[in-house]
């Protein structure tokens, strides 16, 4: 009895070691010091912004014979099956966005500064005067099954957005900007009365107005090409479920479709039509890998390129040498935003007040950005992947973003001058200060869940503001589910004083839509007749000149600074792990390898391990 | 017999019915919308609250379930919003995946947990019965996701034993027998982490089962019938200890059901439970309603043919 | 064995209530590492729950401090830091104590109604009866992890409170089964019969003459409960549906093995909660055991 007492426990003791030993012990580590930025001594104040610019390559070029054709392995970090909508009109999720890059080619180029250009497929003339554009294809494109491309091909994607029974998001103010759209959509019209085709391979588009976006690709103009010749045939509202659109899509990129499993991978094959010239790989093949094990899967060398990679996981994989890391900045900004007033749903417009919100100060809430040590997080958690942001229009705009600008850096000093200044100070001396009336202050803030890591961070916000004497606490207790944080910070739930919240830009930074006197997603509420009148002028017809629309984009920069009704947070990085065995890859948006696919080659005949 | 199953399947109606309106009514309570979650700069507000409106979603609830039971009846389980599909074709492509995950895990599951059962219970306080006590202890202790997750990173990534992630692999065609073994050789590591987590109960009642069989009066007189012992167990004791394992069937596929949703997130396996969880993040109403209905229709399935299998198996029991 | 079974049995008819506490000590006294876990179990309680209230402030120790993100185990923090560089062993201590206040709410709360549920089924029968088993059936038989993701979302102020009822909500229905076939076999035996022709309240037959007799069950079923409720949220934690943050919980500590690098390098932030978790389990479950052995006489070790 005794005896089988104490094998017992240690049977129960090796268990566990065996468990621990599969965990931690067996990993052979590679110089797993990941603490060590976090010991460096970083004294606040300069912004991380410069030296990160240098932190990463944006292109690889990889030494070495490149092997005939060979197979690109793709890795797309998710945790779920890809949708498999591809279908440049109809698809709503990034993921397959990025799936389509490799079959697809948009039928204009565009340059450094995200504006169209004449080296792709189609070319773009605008008659500002008359409010028209004209779209030129090329006249020797083929599709991947060998059908020339032509001009029903350009006109096709209008008429099924703008269809009655198309679904997606994109029949919108912007495509109603086409003359004739409307009264197609509503049926009263066969066709769009705006698209006029001159010829085989120019089409002339008539707007109501014309703005610069559409240099972008905005105003209504559609940038990409439906195979008539497959799917005209298809009714519109049948088309999503189409195997035209879900399994053989013809399409007129480097690559073509050749197998699907749905939700889990896909594997092309080079398309020998492609315009620019036969790829030299013979294909590539795209998987679905879990988050939880990218990391691993990177390691044991299982992937050549891997796409949609988390940069908080960058301390998993920035030791290893059998790749590259490329990184660039992401058209992205997150912010921290103070509700001012509501939303008017009778009127369709924001309604600011000011002296009647908790958060009207404007020295406060200057105070609240001058308080966040977003410095250290971006450090420590991000690696400097992001960086404080002083402006809300990312640093890749060259043109229209404004370096100047100080933004709110840490500086817990001041926060408390300034709220000492506008007479918020800690009456009954409980830590917390009190307003100018001597109320206890409590300042509600509304943050989005993801990760573990956010918990921290938010907390550790809620701390530094604690550390200047203010009480911040959680709306609803707790990090609050993506879906419901957007449905209380647009119905302006009076639980929120203050959220945290990010916008992805596009490459268009217009801040008409977002903070716009009549824009529902203006969930701060602030519109004031100077901001107006700039966020206007930014998409005037008088913004065609270059200049003009550069300084309003400054001016608009500079309101929403003073004010700070928004006081942005971070911008970030996008990062993608290149495998060793990538000859010539660039992920740098003015010569992105998305344009280069069929010059794409291999040094090796398998991707490098580690 | 034939009597009763149908009437226990007219019992599952009003279950399912109350089920449904239950589950309809919560995932209208869920905050946001299938819309919610397209909401970009470029997104127009209006054609937002266009589809939305469009999709009937302003309509109250009653209203909303009445033209969905109306719909269910005739087939139609709707649209999925997230991937714009029929949710009865995009159901019935994980289910699949689902179904072989789970039977290769029941399999594993009860090769592993018979034995052990068996022979704690026949040598009940011995060594070998206390390290299998220890063993069920231990197993319902660990969290699946954690020792699924160390099963992937040891045998799929460090060993390389296994596959990672996925149902099957895309370069082996569709139809040939190497594509069906390489769908079997994905589901092996997930299967087999389920089932190594799952025994607990069964080697519990198992081995209580054979502990009680030892006093029973049969026993005694085939013993006293100097039938040497080994030939009891063989021959009466495991046998009539066995069946009542049938009647785990049903806890079983609950239980599976319930398992699938981490193991699946954890292997990136297609399946129904993966489907679930993403389902609810992204406000796919009518992918919810109806995986939770399918759920909750197959346990009721398995409690019934665990129902079944026992009136076969053990005439003495007749379901009423 | 089949003998001595039968003489203990034949001791304990003679008074026959109190005894059932001298076989459980018996049994307790026979089986040594039921003993040990027992004690074990008992001082590990207390010293929690006497080390959070006395030795940690929790809002110093829920203190973000970036520098020190995954500090290793040594001289500043005994077992390291997690990822928000936190005291992993205070957040053992009060997360250990939050679990095990969880646990015990659910298994009392479970205990209360699955028993008083499973009582009066199982006394009066008839229609009362026959509607919670319909009740009971449906909630077996429905896919509960599916509908407690579900309810988590939609509570508008998911609290440690909301997180209990929920889980509680779904877990009643494994006690109220078992008593209620106890009951039912107890409210058949003479003694229940003689006392309903003597004219006893329906509620002092239930109360004093049933559940005496069930005690030693209703323990047993509610120890093993309570084992299968420490560390509850774990595996919701994993799936993105645990505590909040300002809750530490053992199971929101393993759940943070949800990433290589912390399972692999960082073992400190996830291991020890995971060990801790399971050896309460495992001890539990042997006291379980022996109370089981106690209240079957078949499986008795002496």
């Amino acid at each position: 009895m005794k005896k089988t007492k104490w094998s017992l426990v240690a049977l129960l003791l090796s268990v566990l070691l065996v468990l621990a030993a599969c965990s931690g012990g067996d990993e052979e580590p590679t110089t797993e010091e990941p603490e060590e930025t976090s010991t460096e001594d970083t004294t606040d104040g300069e912004p991380a912004g410069e030296d990160s610019g240098s932190l990463f390559e944006v292109a690889v070029t990889n030494e070495g014979e490149a092997i005939e054709g060979g197979t690109l392995q793709v890795a797309m970090v998710k945790d779920e099956p890809f949708q498999g909508i591809f279908n440049w009109e109809l698809y709503e999720d990034g993921y397959d966005a990025d799936l389509m890059e490799w079959m697809t080619n948009s039928l204009f180029e565009v340059d450094e500064n995200f504006m169209i250009t004449d080296e792709g497929i189609a070319t773009l003339e605008v008659d500002q005067e008359n409010n028209k554009a004209t779209v030129k294809i090329r006249e020797d494109v083929k599709w991947s099954d060998g059908e020339p491309l032509t001009i029903e091909d350009v006109i096709l994607p209008y008429h099924i957005i703008g269809h009655k029974d198309y679904t997606g998001v994109r029949y919108d103010t912007a495509f109603q900007n086409i003359i004739g759209a409307e009264e197609y959509h509503a049926g009263t019209a066969e066709t769009i009365s705006g698209l006029k085709q001159i010829d085989d391979y120019t089409l002339e588009i008539s707007f109501k107005q014309l703005s610069p976006s559409i240099f972008y690709g905005g105003d209504g103009l559609w940038t990409y090409a439906a195979p008539a010749h497959q799917i005209a045939d298809i009714p519109v509202g049948e088309l999503v479920e189409s195997d035209a659109v879900r399994k053989n899509p013809v399409s007129l990129g480097a690559f073509k479709i050749d197998k699907i499993v749905p939700g889990e991978s896909v594997s092309f094959v080079k398309n020998e039509n492609y315009w620019k010239g036969v790829p030299k790989l013979d294909g590539v093949v795209v998987k679905v890998v879990p988050s939880s094990s990218i990391s691993v899967a990177i390691e044991s060398g299982d992937y050549d390129i891997v796409q949609s990679f988390n940069a908080t996981k960058m301390p998993e994989i920035e030791n290893l040498e059998n790749i590259s890391i490329l990184g660039r900045p992401e058209l992205y900004y997150s912010y921290l935003g103070f509700k001012l007033g509501k939303f008017d749903t009778v009127e369709n417009k924001v309604v600011t007040d000011m002296e009647g919100s908790k958060m009207g100060n404007q020295q406060l809430r200057q105070a609240m950005g001058y308080a966040l040590d977003i410095e250290q997080v971006s450090e420590v958690f991000y690696n400097n992947l992001r960086e404080r942001a002083n402006s809300l229009i990312p640093p890749v705009f060259e043109a229209f973003y404004d370096e100047e600008l100080a933004g709110y850096t840490y500086d817990p000093e001041k926060a408390m001058a300034l709220l000492d200044e506008a007479g918020y100070e800690d009456v009954d001396g409980d830590g917390f200060r009190e307003d100018p009336n001597g109320e206890p202050l409590e300042i509600k803030l509304a943050s989005m869940s993801s990760d573990a890591t956010q918990e921290e961070i938010i907390a550790f916000y809620l701390q530094n503001w604690a550390d200047v004497g203010l009480n911040v606490t959680l709306t609803t207790g707790r990090l609050i589910e993506f879906n419901a944080f957007y449905d209380m910070v647009e119905a302006d739930d009076p639980e929120i004083d203050i959220y945290m919240g990010a916008w992805g830009t596009g490459t268009n930074p217009s801040p008409s839509g977002l903070y716009g006197e009549a824009d529902p997603f203006n969930y701060s509420r602030y519109t004031s007749e100077e901001l107006e009148t700039t966020v206007r002028a930014i998409d005037s017809p008088e913004a065609f000149d270059t200049e003009y629309r550069a300084d309003q984009f400054k001016a608009f920069q500079q309101h929403i600074e003073e004010v700070a009704n928004i006081i942005p947070m971070q911008f970030r990085y996008e990062i993608m792990p290149v495998n060793k065995r990538v000859k010539n890859f660039s992920f740098d948006y003015a010569d992105e390898y998305t344009s280069h696919l069929h010059e794409l080659e291999l040094v090796a005949e398998e991707p490098v391990a580690n | 017999m034939w009597k009763t199953i149908v009437r226990r399947f007219l019992i599952m109606i009003p279950q399912l019915f109350v089920l449904s309106v239950i589950i309809f009514v919560l995932a209208k309570f869920m905050p946001g919308d299938p819309f919610t979650g397209l909401i970009s700069p470029q997104t127009d507000p209006a054609r937002i609250a266009e589809l939305t409106e469009k999709a009937g979603l302003n309509d109250p609830w009653h209203i909303q379930y009445m033209r969905w039971i109306g719909n269910a009846f005739q087939g139609d389980l709707g649209l999925s919003y997230t991937y714009k599909r029929d949710v009865a074709d995009l159901i019935g492509e994980r289910a699949l995946n689902t179904f072989w995950l789970s039977l290769l895990s029941v399999f594993i599951l009860y090769l592993i947990a018979i034995p052990l059962g068996i022979l704690a219970g026949r040598y009940q306080n011995s060594r070998l019965d206390k390290t299998i006590v220890l063993y069920s202890f231990v197993t319902y202790a660990i969290p699946t996701f954690v020792l699924g997750l160390i099963f992937l990173f040891l045998f799929g990534y460090k060993l390389e034993w296994f596959p990672t992630s996925g149902s099957v692999d895309i370069k082996y065609e569709a139809g040939t027998l190497r594509y069906y073994w390489d769908k079997f050789y994905h589901i092996l590591l997930p299967s087999f982490t389920y089932a190594v987590l799952g025994t607990t109960g069964i080697i519990q009642y198992l081995r209580s089962e054979i502990i009680d069989a030892k006093t029973m009066d049969y026993v005694r007189t085939a013993r006293s019938k100097g039938i040497p012992m080994r030939k009891v167990y063989s021959k009466h004791i495991f046998r009539n200890s066995l069946l009542p394992i049938a009647a785990f069937l049903g806890f079983t596929i609950t239980g599976l059901l319930g398992g699938s949703i981490f193991v699946e997130t954890i292997f990136g396996y297609p399946g129904m439970g993966q489907l679930f969880v993403s389902s609810i993040s992204s406000r796919d109403y009518s992918v919810i309603t109806a995986l939770v209905m399918l759920f909750g229709f197959l346990a009721l399935l398995g409690s019934l043919l665990s129902d079944i299998i026992m009136s076969i198996v053990d005439p003495r029991i007749r379901i009423e | 064995m089949a003998k001595k079974n039968k003489k203990t049995g034949n001791n304990n008819y003679v008074n026959s209530p109190p005894t059932g506490l001298q076989v459980i000590f018996r049994e307790f006294m026979k089986d040594k590492l039921a003993m040990f876990s027992l004690i074990l179990l008992v001082v590990v309680i207390l010293g929690i729950f006497v080390w959070a209230w006395l030795g940690i402030d929790q809002q110093q120790l829920l203190r973000v401090s970036l520098r020190d993100k995954f500090a290793e185990p040594g001289e500043k923090f005994l077992l390291g830091a997690d990822q928000g560089g936190k005291d992993i062993v205070g957040q053992i201590i009060v997360g250990a104590r939050n679990s095990m206040l969880i646990a015990i709410a659910i298994t009392l709360i479970t205990g209360v109604f699955g028993v008083a549920v499973g009582l009066i089924c199982g006394y009066f029968g008839g229609w009362i009866d026959n509607l919670f088993m319909r009740i009971i059936d449906f909630f077996i038989t429905i896919p509960q992890l599916m509908l407690i993701i579900v309810f988590i979302t939609v509570v508008p102020k998911y609290t440690v409170g909301a997180f209990i009822l929920i889980m509680s909500l779904f877990l009643w229905t494994g006690t109220a089964r078992l008593v209620r076939s106890k009951a039912l076999s107890e409210s058949r035996r003479d003694y229940v019969q003689a006392s309903k022709t003597l004219g006893t309240n329906d509620f002092v037959i239930i109360t004093r003459e049933i559940l005496p007799n069930l005690s030693s069950i209703i323990i047993v079923e509610m120890t093993l409960n309570f084992a299968g409720n420490v560390g509850i949220e774990t595996g919701l934690s994993y799936l993105g549906f645990g505590l909040p943050q300002s809750t530490p919980s053992l199971g929101t500590l393993v759940a943070s093995a949800n990433n290589p690098l912390v399972l692999q390098q960082y073992w400190w932030s996830w291991l020890p909660a995971a060990l801790f978790i399971l050896l309460m389990m495992l001890g539990i479950n042997y006291v379980g055991q022996a109370l089981r052995r106690a209240a079957d006489s078949r499986q008795r070790l002496g």
